[in-house]
């Protein structure tokens, strides 16, 4: 029978014993600040393929649907490997260690968040379109007939109604890339998983410290969930639900969808 | 152009939807302060003809000048090229267009939609906007409306804010499609209202079967069916003595 390890479990469970390792403390604030940063990016490369999927010019048409169809049809690994070490050895583009100030940002890191984000950015264009789409088409031609030429359109009628329909969506999106920051361990990108990995492979205590690791993603995606209750209910989404049973749903089903690989 | 009054001008103009011919040959004139209705059975090409004036449908072949400016195209060797973007917007800001849908901007309340264009196409302040906006809105009776979202508001009252929304550019023309066919019996009345009062000072092509408007206000009714120009005259020519046999037709299922 296994001997369940209980300090080295409540040691890495309790978060002022656990961030005595630097490499765990840090781990959490990355993996925090890459999946904002990604999460930003991303929703801004999807809605640059949105709109390229939508343009009259068949050359920015095809550009947008090529992005999207390789992004999607393979694996994130396999475009984050490709991204750092592919690119490296080639010397199209070194990820260096960029400092400022104080801070070292590393590059497996920036390989891995940029990574992230144009893969993202795939998943989001989608749901970018599909809210613009959702967009009654007397819309655009009110605009258009008041002078308002197509960029305009989209900035000030278009895209403020279309974020009611893409929040929700992109709230799930943000769920699944705290999570997926994970596979940055692949390039030894510095976050929460790759911490708790180091951790492992000193004390080799697997069972312990991976159920402790998922905790802490727990912990994230379910304050996560919370916000994003709060943003949704003020956005007046629930039409006729139940706002408090809505909330409670989402937190008992823990996190929404998929895991590994992302979508 | 050489007449210098004749704000809309369409010559011999040709559309297709697909292999459907909605548009046959049609040449239509419409001079400065005139009110034309344009009456038709539905799939008539009426509503369509409205939409190839500010071209937001592309016509095949023929010409359309607006103020004396072809509109949508520019013309090389014969060929019809699509204009600039800016272009057509720019002429566009001239032409106020009132849908039958109403089409408001939902994210935004009455005023809001109203200085939505003034501000970010024409560039004007802010404050000055606002005030023009807020005269608008006292002009089709809804200064009390200000502030509401269009949800909040009556289809009437949303019609009624779509046109100060289109007066708000000041344009020399304004185009009605059906303006009133998607509202409530009690609600056609305040609309017509407001739209007959503009009748008095502007240039106006209306495309609606309200008896009572094109009487009170119409310069001349233009009947269209199959893609063609049937009949024009004087309403009163029109509805009394029609000419065309399909013209009669047409005025008997409408009239009863």
């Amino acid at each position: 029978m296994y001997h369940f390890d209980w300090s080295v479990f409540w040691h890495y469970v309790w978060p002022l014993t656990a961030f005595q390792d630097p490499l765990i403390r840090n781990g959490l604030v990355v993996t925090v600040v890459v999946s904002i940063i990604a999460q930003t990016l991303g929703t801004l490369f999807g809605l640059f393929a949105a709109l390229g999927k939508m343009s009259k010019v068949r050359v920015i048409r095809w550009l947008a649907e090529g992005y999207i169809w390789y992004f999607r049809g393979t694996p994130l690994l396999v475009q984050m490997m490709l991204l750092y070490f592919g690119l490296g050895v080639t010397h199209i583009f070194d990820f260096n260690d960029i400092n400022i100030g104080f801070l070292t940002i590393a590059g497996p890191l920036q390989a891995g968040t940029l990574a992230l984000a144009i893969n993202e950015g795939a998943y989001m264009s989608e749901i970018i379109r599909a809210g613009i789409e959702s967009i009654d088409s007397g819309q655009m031609e009110a605009a258009k007939s008041l002078g308002m030429k197509y960029s305009l359109t989209m900035q000030r009628i278009i895209l403020p109604q279309a974020a009611k329909v893409i929040i929700p969506p992109l709230g799930n999106e943000f769920n699944n890339m705290m999570k997926t920051t994970s596979l940055m361990l692949i390039i030894s990108a510095s976050e929460l998983f790759f911490a708790f990995s180091q951790a492992n492979a000193r004390l080799f205590k697997p069972f312990e410290l991976f159920i402790a690791a998922s905790l802490y993603y727990l912990m994230l995606t379910t304050i996560w969930s919370f916000i994003q209750s709060r943003i949704e209910e003020r956005l007046g989404e629930r039409k006729g639900d139940d706002k408090n049973a809505g909330m409670l749903k989402r937190f008992f089903s823990g996190a929404p969808d998929s895991s590994w690989g992302g979508h | 152009m050489e007449q210098p009054d004749i704000i809309v001008k369409a010559e011999n103009v040709n559309k297709y939807f697909g292999s459907l011919h909605v548009l046959k040959n049609i040449n239509f004139e419409v001079r400065k302060n005139e009110v034309v209705v344009i009456l038709g059975p539905s799939g008539s090409g009426k509503s369509t003809l409205l939409r190839c004036i500010n071209h937001l449908e592309k016509i095949n072949s023929g010409h359309i000048y607006v103020n004396g400016h072809m509109i949508g195209y520019t013309e090389r060797d014969g060929k019809l090229i699509e204009d600039h973007e800016a272009n057509i917007a720019r002429q566009r800001a001239e032409i106020g267009m009132v849908f039958q849908r109403f089409n408001l901007f939902p994210h935004l309340t009455a005023l809001e939609n109203i200085i939505e264009a003034p501000v970010h196409v024409r560039g004007l302040p802010v404050e000055q906007a606002r005030f023009e906006g807020e005269r608008l809105l006292e002009r089709v009776g809804l200064a009390n409306k200000r502030d509401q979202y269009p949800r909040q508001l009556s289809g009437g009252q949303q019609q009624r804010v779509a046109i100060a929304r289109a007066l708000a550019m000041k344009p020399g023309l304004m185009l009605f499609d059906e303006p009133t066919s998607a509202l409530d019996p009690e609600m056609i009345g305040e609309v017509l209202d407001v739209m007959k009062e503009l009748a008095h000072e502007m240039t106006m092509i209306v495309v609606s079967h309200e008896m009572g408007f094109t009487r009170a206000a119409a310069h001349r009714v233009v009947f269209m069916d199959e893609g063609q120009i049937i009949e024009q005259g004087t309403p009163e020519a029109f509805f009394t003595n029609p000419k065309e046999e399909r013209s009669r037709l047409f005025l008997s299922q409408i009239l009863h």
